[in-house]
């Protein structure tokens, strides 16, 4: 019998060692559920508009990170990280967008010297909100965002400025985390903020006379 | 011997298990079949994930598709992932046609309109809907000590799927047929130390109903 091949103190020791496991995964839900957001993001399909863009992305966009404090003991504190995966799905929409993209050596300001652009588009995530099934009783992930952009040029002379939301969803999957369900949410809504901004970007009132001043748009690019 | 707890928990799971069955029902509504398949065209299956409260599932997409490439492998069926990846930003829930007429607007632009034909996609299928847990009853306790740990109780809960899916005819631009599947079953879980899940497969029923019904109009040999 496999039992009697263990002595009694060694059984001891087993139970021992089960019971601080025991301790430390009751202790290891005591912190915030934390999400590094991470997806794969595709360039976009369409003919790119002939503007030299400029991009700035200030430390607030680029390590952007929410966090929510549990509201009672019942609830988990969340940390969702979405700067790196912002970062990765921007430069692929407008490298695909625009026929040049440039990275700005500096944020456009006066007496910053920076390579010559059109315009320099600096974007950031002004809010953050999400749900989770035990928030809202629905059986789906969300995830919302409000963006602001700002387009200037290279001295930092202010062209316009325009706010754009997204919102991504992903239902409840079997032995899918609340981690999982999150980032795939917010990957939802990363690709949402890029389809917002290449179908509505030649659209935008803010940036109607500027666009004119350019190039003449030949034609729609809304399906 | 077989001791008394064991006998009834045998009996339980297996009372439990001819029960956990599922009951389907699938209607079609079709305008114009093909008379001889697709041809080495393309079909792709696409979720509508429009709804707040709920969104078609990509694991129910992937089945449906599985099962028609598995019955017929002359049908090519272009994975969803894959399709909404290579026409980004088009078909996300956002810019995703609604009605057949919208392709035409979409076609106007050149990219879209290559990448369509390099595709020869010649059927689009919409499918909506989800897979809902109804009612459920019974209650089971679970308990975790240093010697060990273990459940008991008993749980049974109904899931309801009801999708349909609505095929466009891609060189046409119309409608050409509407089929809608829905599925019932029961579930069960007895615990007895440990728990025995015994799941009524309503998806699975929802993709096969749904999934035979499309190889009927986009297949020769069904």
């Amino acid at each position: 019998m496999s039992r009697s091949m263990i002595s009694a103190p060694e059984r001891g020791n087993l139970r021992h060692v089960f019971g601080i496991a025991v301790v430390l995964f009751t202790l290891g839900g005591c912190g915030p559920e934390q999400v590094v957001v991470k997806g794969k993001f595709p360039p976009p399909l369409m003919e790119p508009l002939p503007l030299n863009i400029g991009l700035w992305y200030g430390d607030d966009f680029a390590h952007h990170e929410f966090f929510d404090e549990a509201k009672s003991r019942t609830d988990s504190s969340w940390v969702v990280k979405t700067g790196e995966a912002q970062v990765q799905m921007w430069d692929t929409l407008l490298a695909g967008m625009f026929d040049n993209v440039v990275q700005m050596k500096g944020k456009p300001g006066p007496g910053q010297m920076n390579q010559a652009v059109d315009a320099v588009l600096i974007p950031h995530v002004d809010e953050l909100q999400y749900a989770i099934p035990t928030h809202t009783n629905i059986k789906v992930y969300e995830i919302w965002m409000r963006y602001r952009f700002e387009l200037v040029t290279s001295s930092g002379d202010p062209i316009a400025q325009w706010t754009m939301s997204a919102y991504g969803k992903t239902p409840t999957a079997f032995l899918q985390s609340d981690q999982a369900a999150v980032n795939l949410a917010a990957v939802m809504a990363l690709r949402d903020a890029g389809a917002n901004f290449a179908t509505t970007f030649t659209r935008v009132p803010a940036l109607q006379s500027w666009l004119q001043q350019r190039w003449r748009p030949a034609e729609e690019v809304i399906p | 011997m077989m001791r008394g707890p064991v006998r009834t928990l045998l009996l339980v799971c297996s009372i439990a298990l001819t029960s956990a069955c599922v009951t389907s029902t699938v209607d079609e509504m079709v305008f114009n079949e093909p008379l001889e398949g697709i041809g080495d065209s393309s079909v792709v299956i696409l979720g509508r994930r429009h709804a707040s409260d709920y969104e078609t599932e990509p694991d129910f997409i992937e089945c449906v598709g599985d099962h028609i490439a598995s019955h017929d492998q002359s049908i090519r069926v272009i994975n969803e992932l894959e399709f909404v990846n290579a026409l980004y930003p088009w078909f996300e829930p956002r810019t995703a046609p609604l009605r057949p007429e919208d392709i035409e607007r979409l076609l106007r632009q050149k990219p879209v309109a290559q990448k369509m034909a390099e595709l020869k996609t010649e059927y689009m299928i919409w499918v909506d809907g989800a897979t809902v847990r109804g009612d459920s009853a019974g209650s089971m306790t679970c308990a975790i000590g240093p010697g060990g740990g273990g459940c008991f109780g008993f749980g049974t809960w109904s899931d309801d799927a009801n999708y349909e899916a609505a095929i466009w005819d891609f060189t046409d631009r119309i409608e050409v047929g509407r089929v809608n599947t829905s599925a019932t079953g029961q579930s069960y879980m007895p615990a007895v130390v440990i728990p025995i899940p015994i799941i009524a497969p309503v998806q699975g029923a929802a993709c096969d109903g749904l999934g035979n019904q499309l190889l009927e109009f986009l297949s020769s040999e069904y």
